[in-house]
């Protein structure tokens, strides 16, 4: 009888752990696909593997304006989905207490291929990027642990990073970072006209094949490959005087100014306004600025 | 035959193998015993040597015209605040003992990070557990966080870019070490952590920059750096030394390179940060061992 009594304590205890461990660890991957004519990806999955939960948790965060100062401006304010996640009406980009900064968002698109983000390439992991965001005083305004404290304070948030997250029982940054990051890298560019002539499925017509046949010789030397950039930093001569000094802020080489990151050419009729300070607002400006270079 | 014999009933024979094998048993406890790690304590101990006299510091509030430290330029100043990364320790000793701290960093904490801060005076004391029993006479560590601290992504523990107030969010890494304080020949305008704009004569030093990027100018600051001491400190199951690291505040600013207070006096970039950097590794010194 003891003995029964002893194997039926055991058995339950068997189940319930494994119900338990079965609830803590339930996790659903996503995959990231790169179609085979891209560059190489770049961003260090293994130490953040995207999974369903992760990634809706990021889309959450990056929707969310509890993210700000004045809990008014979220990600998606600047980084719009309907225009490949860039800010469509504004030039530049307007943050909390509607503050103009003073350079346009980029596209979001493709994330994972890129290894140095911001126009001057200043931020080196895809995972510091919205810290650079929240921080700002002219986008988010907020501090990085206020945000956090808010997020812990949300009833909402809770089950959603324990589930994203098995095991942590507070929120903290790198979680939330993660999990911004996760959305971010799912947002693949790769649907394009171009990508079904890459893959075999479609032709380029004869007026296509000649505008291709300019864009290879006059641009394809900075807008190179899949993504239409070379990551490299380049003065498409916008300026004598610079505002911004680009990329001599990180590089500190005299030579580096006014340079900016040659940025994917992906989406292009739905990211206006174009170039890093947002001056020209069609394509017809940028194509106007090219022709009298 | 006959040796069976001899095994039978040779009785000294026995007692020569049980001798034998008692003395193997016993030196073999006595060697695994001698090979049980123990731990050693490595503390940073922040300073100011004034006059030839070592001083703790005494940090103020933003803001505060109580000057009590003199740099190499005899201009005067105060501190509000001082934190510095020290990573990759290494032990060695004179007998080939070797010792290196594991470093690890992921979302839930790091391991062989520590941040020293002198608001937090436990923070300067860093323990390390698991080193091989021996002698040591000599460490090695890096003021500043390294390549592998960034490229992990977004870290928790010191790393956490939240509460560590070391990350710097328009060029991402770690800030190796922060100042702040007043001089009285500042005419202010800096911002940091803690002094903030509008306080006046304030200086701030957040010297960082670990990116190495061929073909530019820009700076790594990391320094790494050794001392040999002139005790031994012997670690073994039991015991745990310490070893005692100074950090004296007023070589930060000369003891390789003079840094002026009127000017340069709000750093934020790599390139601003560097001569200060130089100072580094003449400001830590041995001091001494607590065995
Ligand atoms: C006020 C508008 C605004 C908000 C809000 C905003 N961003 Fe941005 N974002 C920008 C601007 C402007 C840049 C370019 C900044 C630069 O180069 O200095 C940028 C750059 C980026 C980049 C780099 C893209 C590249 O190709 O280099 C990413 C990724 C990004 N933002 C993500 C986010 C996330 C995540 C959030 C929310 C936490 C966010 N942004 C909130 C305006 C905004
Ligand atoms: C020398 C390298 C270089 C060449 C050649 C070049 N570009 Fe650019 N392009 C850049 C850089 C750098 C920027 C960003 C400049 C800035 O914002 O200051 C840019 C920006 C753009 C933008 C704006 C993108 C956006 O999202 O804001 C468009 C569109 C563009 N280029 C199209 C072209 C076309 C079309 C050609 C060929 C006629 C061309 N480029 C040739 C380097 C180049």
């Amino acid at each position: 009888m003891k003995r029964k009594i002893a194997l039926l304590i055991g058995a339950t205890f068997i189940i319930f752990s494994c119900g338990k461990d079965d609830v803590v660890t339930k996790t659903s991957p996503y995959s990231l696909i790169r179609p085979d004519y891209f560059p190489e990806i770049t961003y260090p999955l293994e130490n953040n593997p995207i999974t369903k939960e992760g990634f809706e948790l990021g889309k959450k965060l990056f929707n969310d304006p509890r993210l700000s100062l004045d809990n008014s401006v979220a990600c998606s304010n600047c980084h719009v989905k309907g225009v490949a996640f860039t800010d469509p009406q504004h030039n530049p980009s307007v943050g909390i207490f509607n503050q103009i900064g003073t350079r346009n968002a980029p596209m979001i698109a493709n994330m994972a291929f890129q290894s140095e983000f911001l126009w001057d390439g200043g931020v080196s992991h895809l995972d510091f990027v919205p810290v650079f965001a929240i921080e700002n005083q002219k986008e988010m305004g907020e501090e990085l642990h206020h945000v956090v404290y808010k997020l812990n304070k949300i009833p909402e948030y809770a089950p959603l990073f324990k589930a994203a997250f098995p095991g942590i029982d507070t929120i903290t940054s790198p979680y939330m970072l993660r999990a911004i990051s996760q959305y971010m890298l799912l947002l693949v560019s790769d649907k394009s006209k171009y990508d079904r002539v890459q893959k075999g499925e479609d032709v380029f017509s004869a007026s296509e094949l000649t505008g291709k046949a300019v864009f290879d010789q006059k641009c394809a030397a900075c807008h190179s490959g899949a993504l239409f950039t070379n990551y490299e930093y380049m003065n498409n001569g916008l300026d004598l005087v610079f505002m911004d000094v680009g990329r001599e802020l990180i590089s500190a080489l005299a030579s580096d100014l006014g340079k900016f990151k040659v940025p994917s050419l992906r989406n292009i009729m739905l990211t206006a306004p174009y170039m890093h300070d947002g001056r020209f607002k069609t394509l017809d400006e940028v194509l106007e600025h090219y022709r009298s270079e | 035959m006959k040796q069976l014999n001899f095994f039978k009933h040779n009785k000294s024979f026995y007692s020569v193998i049980f001798l034998t094998l008692a003395i193997f048993m016993v030196s073999c406890k006595k060697d695994s015993d001698k090979k049980d790690p123990g731990n050693i304590e490595i503390e940073f101990d922040n300073i100011a040597v004034v006059n030839g006299i070592e001083r703790q510091l005494t940090l103020v509030s933003p803001g505060s015209t109580d000057y009590g430290y003199t740099n190499g330029m005899s201009q005067t100043f105060n501190i509000n605040l001082l934190r510095y990364y020290i990573t990759n320790i290494k032990l060695e000793g004179p007998n080939g003992e070797v010792f290196t701290d594991h470093v690890h960093v992921s979302s839930s904490g790091t391991e062989g990070i520590y941040l020293v801060d002198e608001a937090q005076p436990s923070s300067g004391s860093v323990i390390l557990d698991n080193v091989p029993a021996g002698e040591y006479n000599k460490i090695t560590f890096t003021v500043g966080v390294e390549e592998n601290g960034v490229t992990e992504g977004a870290a928790g523990g010191n790393l956490d870019p939240a509460t560590c107030k070391m990350f710097w969010n328009w060029n991402s890494g770690y800030i190796a070490l922060k100042f702040e304080g007043q001089s009285n020949v500042s005419a202010g305008g800096t911002t940091g952590t803690e002094t903030l704009e509008g306080v006046t004569k304030g200086i701030a030093y957040h010297i960082g920059g670990w990116k190495t990027i061929d073909g530019t100018a820009f700076v790594y600051n990391n320094k790494t750096m050794s001392f040999t001491f002139d005790t031994k400190a012997k670690v073994e199951k039991g015991l745990q030394p310490a070893v005692h690291m100074v950090f004296d505040v007023i070589k930060l600013f000369s003891s390789k390179n003079l840094i002026d207070f009127t000017g340069n006096n709000n750093v934020h970039k790599p390139v601003d940060g560097k001569p200060a950097a130089e100072n580094i590794p003449g400001a830590f010194a041995f001091d001494h061992i607590h065995q």
